[in-house]
């Protein structure tokens, strides 16, 4: 597994469906500045 | 999500969010999002099921002993039962770690926290490394 990227580094990729039943792709939100926040379980 | 309480200062720097989850779809929809029209949510909700994503972000998987030895995890439960939360069934990996991450407009980090322990940051910080970020 990756070591977790750090400030500086580019971003990893992230390419993925929704649960809005679409799809989102860091590369689509380039030219934005973005929060990625990685959530733990369900409830 | 206490992003989306106030997504009007994110909002204003132009920024987009991402939450990405990786549990099945339905358990979200019946537990974490059960009183939440995952259409009307301002940012996207991104599925990972394979957790391909959470690697090669380096998110890893706690030890057993990181999470039920750690009072701060019964401590953030204490506090989400007094403030009337309601326990919820777990999903599928109690184990799995989350993190944070702001990136700028030229697709590069300004803010990296995988997470370690029950130790999300604060909004405000998030935000704040947004604010820098947009300059």
């Amino acid at each position: 597994m990756a070591s977790a990227p750090q400030p500086g580094e580019a971003a990893p990729p992230l390419d993925l469906p929704t649960l809005q039943d679409g799809r989102v792709a860091l590369a689509d939100l380039r030219g934005r500045v973005v929060l990625v926040s990685f959530l733990r379980h369900a409830g | 999500m206490k992003v989306r309480e106030r997504w009007d200062r994110w909002e204003r720097l132009g920024a987009a969010a991402v939450f990405v989850v990786f549990d099945d779809p339905e358990l979200l929809r019946r537990t974490m999002f059960d009183d939440i029209d995952v259409s009307s949510l301002p940012f996207d909700v991104a599925v990972d099921r394979s957790r391909s994503t959470y690697g090669a972000w380096g998110l890893e998987r706690a030890r057993h002993r990181d999470i039920w030895l750690d009072p701060n995890v019964y401590r953030t439960y204490w506090q989400l039962l007094r403030a009337g939360d309601r326990l919820r069934p777990g999903g599928s990996d109690l184990l799995q770690f989350g993190g944070d991450f702001v990136v700028d407009a030229a697709g590069k980090l300004v803010y990296s926290r995988a997470q370690e322990r029950d130790d999300r940051p604060p909004v405000g910080e998030l935000l704040s490394a947004a604010k820098r970020a947009v300059g």
